[in-house]
């Protein structure tokens, strides 16, 4: 079987994002980027499936720019047999990134799509959806396990207080939520192997793309607020002093009650 | 007395002769060639330091006088020194049976008082030791008959020498008599000589001599099939111990050019890490200090050790034929999986207690990288840790850009604001982001500045050095993070460095020279004893205190620093120090957090923290305060006393944070 993940680089999770001089998007500078956890949970169902059955290729595509090779390098290293790059500078609207990914699906034909379901950076949770529709293929979202059943594919998802079982036949796109391992870390020849590999690189025009789909644009980006210290009262007393002496401090300094 | 070995019987004395030492040469060829199946490695550095250890080590026996064997440590240096002391006798014996040339000094009168008062002294170390076997057996000892059937023949080589040597002295005894003046006869051979009946003494010479002779040399053949080559080995293993720093861990050389890391076969293994299988005697006593094996886990550094053995005795035959076959991962693989080698904390608890210098932490630190770097098969929690190095420079996953909020506000310069502060302050993932320990890190601010220590940070550019990653195995991620660091300090021109966490300070000291990071590298606390030795710090009482001492592995045990910290806190007015006895200085209890287990979920057996406040709360119930000089036994110990519901009754804290609690300011504030 064949799986294809296409992942996104955003910054990692440990940074700490500062906003912009526009006002409108993230400084750039000092950031370490990492592929979006959700698509390294992709990455890890569609690795687990090879390690059941070593005759599994699993691919890996980004569409983002030059740095992006770099998340690509880091999936091969996990174990991802190739990857392609659709090298894009500038910042695209989830509909173009689908039709870029969605040429790239076509030219390889894989079985299983899997996306993370959403990137960490914007949150938006659209390019998934949007390649099922450009591809035609059924959509399968919150994936938590993906096993081989008897007509395709099992696929599991998480629902409030469970889980739901489906089935489907290849080809499906599928939107990854969690896997039960955590994301492996690559061996060390694994990282080797990785740097030596070649990674195709396309631009947009190769994919048929001409940028300029709808998309919403930022109007104010901001950090949440400063949170002020706390404030430690040393109360004595019984039960019902320190609750009056706690309702007065409710009612007279925070002005909540 | 002339040898009873006239005629023919020197023939028979030196057929068996041969036949013993044949067999037992065979064995040890045998041994050897399987000794070679491991991986090279050089232990031919600091020769000096090597016959120093053969003579304190081995002739002194050293390690086995140690706290708490001493009392057994001294039956068995007996019966090692008698063995010596017999042992010249007994190639005396066939020198002359064979030939009829004699060893020096066996011929004085001292040498006799020697040799008697050793053989009765051998003879009570081995009851005691038959007699413990059978009825007292420490729990911690592998008991096999082959130990008893070694003590009896030792017990039986003492008994025919008393014998034979009692013969002589009743058949000579007019004639010692006149050569030496009385009442210089050999002790016990003296007093035993007078109840042989008359007549009989050539005879029971005779016979005592020829079982005594006979057990030696089967004895001699029977040695290398046994564990007790320990007596030969324990030489080598001695001679070519690791001299380089306990804590540095060996460095794989080139790391992106090899093809394969770590040891999951025997051919992996160096073949000291075989040596060290061999000379393993069953002694237990690295079982008995170990605080996982204590806690309930799969770990037992003794079986590590056997384990090789065994594996290598079984397989080691089919290698030698075949130099391509297969091998099977190490038994303890298969039976309690990976997990042992997880478990342990790299306290050197077992390295410290191991009478015959085995190195147990780089036989699974070996096997970590193996999983670390060829299955990528940490525990998730440890992957994460690493994940979490590469790419925030700390194992918490704390933001890079944050590294120097903990010293907001204190105005610490940078060593880019101030080139030419005498030392770096490394501070440290844990001073950096842990809020306990950011406390500890303030407090060493104020105690540098009110001696006028000039130092600076690095800020922002500091980043892991990498011990917890190399502990994983990840001995990849440990040279980055490592070159990164050394290629920041020298960028800075930096010299002289101070750590407040051992693990940082074993690092930079001992392994950054591995890769060319030299620098004179100080843990505070022997730095701030030397501030106050040199009255560069005026301390005022801090009112009664009972403080008891933790001793943190890596500055005990890795870098033997235990009486410094002590007397720093012995300077400190109002301070009553405590030891938690018996777990204190060498025996020291691990907190549980070394070796990387700070990153690691503990979820088998008890936590070894819980066990170690319980020792404290045993050693010292009137302790107001536990001290430490490690950011992770800080963390450890808090959790610890906060889980037993004693924090308010005994409060963790760092050594430092009490000396700055003290501080007279007499000086301005400079420096810093």
């Amino acid at each position: 079987m064949k799986f294809l993940v296409c992942l996104k680089q955003v910054p990692d999770s440990t940074v700490r994002v500062k906003v912009g001089g526009d006002r409108r998007s993230i400084a750039a500078e000092g950031i370490t980027w990492s592929i979006s956890p959700y698509d390294e949970y992709a990455i890890e169902l569609a690795l687990e499936r090879k390690d059941a059955d070593a005759s599994t290729v699993v691919s890996v595509v980004t569409v983002g720019p030059a740095r992006s090779r770099d998340a690509l390098r880091q999936a091969l290293a996990m174990g991802c047999d190739d990857a392609t790059l659709v090298t894009s500078e500038a910042d695209l609207s989830a509909l173009d990134v689908a039709k870029a990914l969605a040429a790239v699906v076509n030219e390889a034909k894989p079985d299983v799509v899997l996306c993370g379901k959403q990137a960490s950076d914007d949150d938006q949770g659209l390019v998934g959806p949007a390649l099922a529709e450009a591809l035609g293929w059924p959509h399968v979202g919150m994936l938590t396990k993906l096993v081989p059943g008897a007509s395709g594919l099992e696929l599991w998802r998480e629902v409030e207080g469970g889980h739901e079982v489906w089935s489907a036949a290849p080809p499906v796109v599928a939107l990854v939520h969690k896997s039960e391992k955590e994301p492996r870390y690559p061996s060390l020849p694994g990282i080797m192997k990785a740097k030596r590999k070649e990674i195709p690189e396309k631009d947009l025009a190769s994919c048929g793309v001409t940028p300029g789909a709808p998309r919403p644009e930022v109007a104010l980006m901001d950090l949440p607020p400063q949170r002020g210290q706390g404030k430690v009262w040393k109360l004595d007393g019984d039960a019902k002093g320190v609750a009056e002496q706690v309702a007065k401090a409710l009612r007279e300094e925070a002005k909540v009650v | 007395m002339t040898a009873p070995t006239q005629g023919l019987w020197a023939l028979v004395l030196l057929v068996l002769t041969l036949a013993a030492f044949g067999a037992a040469g065979w064995r040890i060829a045998r041994l050897y060639r399987l000794l070679r199946l491991g991986a090279a490695e050089s232990r031919i550095d600091h020769p000096w330091r090597r016959l120093g250890d053969e003579l304190l080590i081995y002739l002194g026996q050293r390690k086995l006088l140690k706290r708490p064997y001493r009392v057994r440590g001294v039956g068995h240096a007996l019966i090692f020194w008698g063995f010596l002391a017999i042992t010249w006798s007994s190639a005396d014996m066939l020198l002359r049976g064979i030939l009829g040339w004699r060893m020096p000094f066996t011929d004085t009168v001292w040498y006799a008082w020697l040799v008697d008062v050793f053989a009765v002294a051998v003879l009570a170390a081995v009851a005691v030791a038959w007699v413990r076997r059978a009825a007292f057996r420490p729990p911690r000892m592998h008991v096999v008959t082959e130990g008893y059937v070694i003590l009896g023949l030792i017990g039986f080589l003492m008994l025919t020498l008393l014998l034979f040597e009692s013969a002589a002295v009743a058949t000579v005894r007019a004639e010692l008599v006149e050569l030496v003046l009385p009442p210089v006869t050999p002790p016990v051979a003296g007093l035993v000589a007078v109840v042989l009946p008359p007549g009989s003494a050539p005879a029971i010479f005779a016979g005592a001599w020829w079982a005594h002779i006979a057990t030696v040399l089967a004895f001699a053949a029977w040695l290398p099939r046994t564990k007790h080559l320990h007596i030969v080995t324990t030489v080598f293993n001695v001679g070519l111990k690791k001299e380089t720093p306990r804590g540095a861990l060996r460095l794989i050389p080139d790391i992106e050019n090899q093809e394969s890391f770590g040891a999951a076969t025997l051919r992996d293994f160096s073949w000291k890490d075989l040596l060290d299988s061999y000379t393993c005697t069953e002694c237990g006593r690295c079982s008995d200090s170990c605080p996982a094996l204590a806690t309930g886990k799969p770990l037992d550094p003794q079986k590590i050790v056997l384990d090789i053995r065994g594996q290598l005795l079984r397989e080691g035959p089919r290698l030698l034929a075949d130099a391509k076959a297969e091998t099977t991962p190490p038994a303890h693989w298969v039976q309690a999986k990976p997990e042992e080698v997880w478990a342990c904390t790299t306290c050197a608890a077992c390295v410290e207690a191991c009478p015959v210098t085995i190195e147990h932490i780089d036989k699974i630190v070996d096997q970590r990288r193996y999983l670390a770097l060829m299955e990528g098969a940490a525990p998730p929690e440890a992957q994460r840790a690493m994940t979490n190095i590469e790419r925030a420079g700390n194992p918490w996953g704390e933001p890079r850009a944050a590294r120097g909020d903990w010293a907001a506000g204190l105005g610490v310069p940078t060593i880019a604001e101030k080139p030419d502060a005498e030392y770096l302050y490394f501070v440290g993932c844990a001073g950096s982001y842990d809020r306990r320990n950011q406390r500890v890190a303030r407090a060493l601010v104020t105690i540098l500045r009110a001696a006028g220590v000039s130092f600076a940070v690095l800020g922002v550019e500091e980043t892991c050095n990498g011990d917890p990653a190399r502990r994983m195995g990840n001995e990849y991620l440990w040279q980055l993070q490592a070159r990164q660091n050394i290629e920041t300090f020298d960028g800075h021109g930096v010299r002289k460095v101070i750590t407040a966490c051992p693990h940082c300070f074993n690092t930079i000291a001992n392994e950054f020279p591995q890769l060319g990071g030299r620098y004179e590298v100080t843990h505070a606390l022997p730095l701030v004893r030397r501030l106050i030795a040199e009255r560069r710090i005026t301390l005022r009482d801090g009112g009664h205190e009972v403080v008891a001492y933790h001793d943190p592995c890596y500055l005990g045990r890795h870098n033997g620093i235990y009486d410094e910290p002590r007397e720093v806190l012995d300077a400190l007015p109002g301070v009553e120090r405590r030891e938690i006895e018996p777990h204190h200085r060498e025996r020291g209890f691990c907190c549980g957090a070394g070796g990387a287990r700070m990153w690691m979920e503990e979820k088998i057996g008890q936590r070894v923290n819980y066990r170690r406040v319980e020792q404290l709360m045993q050693a010292d119930p009137d302790a107001t305060k536990v001290a430490s000089g490690c950011p992770y036994c800080l963390i450890m110990l808090d959790e610890g006393v906060g889980a037993k519901g004693i924090a308010e009754q005994v409060q963790p804290v760092d050594v430092l944070e009490l000396v700055a609690a003290r501080l007279v300011e007499t000086a301005p504030a400079q420096g810093g």
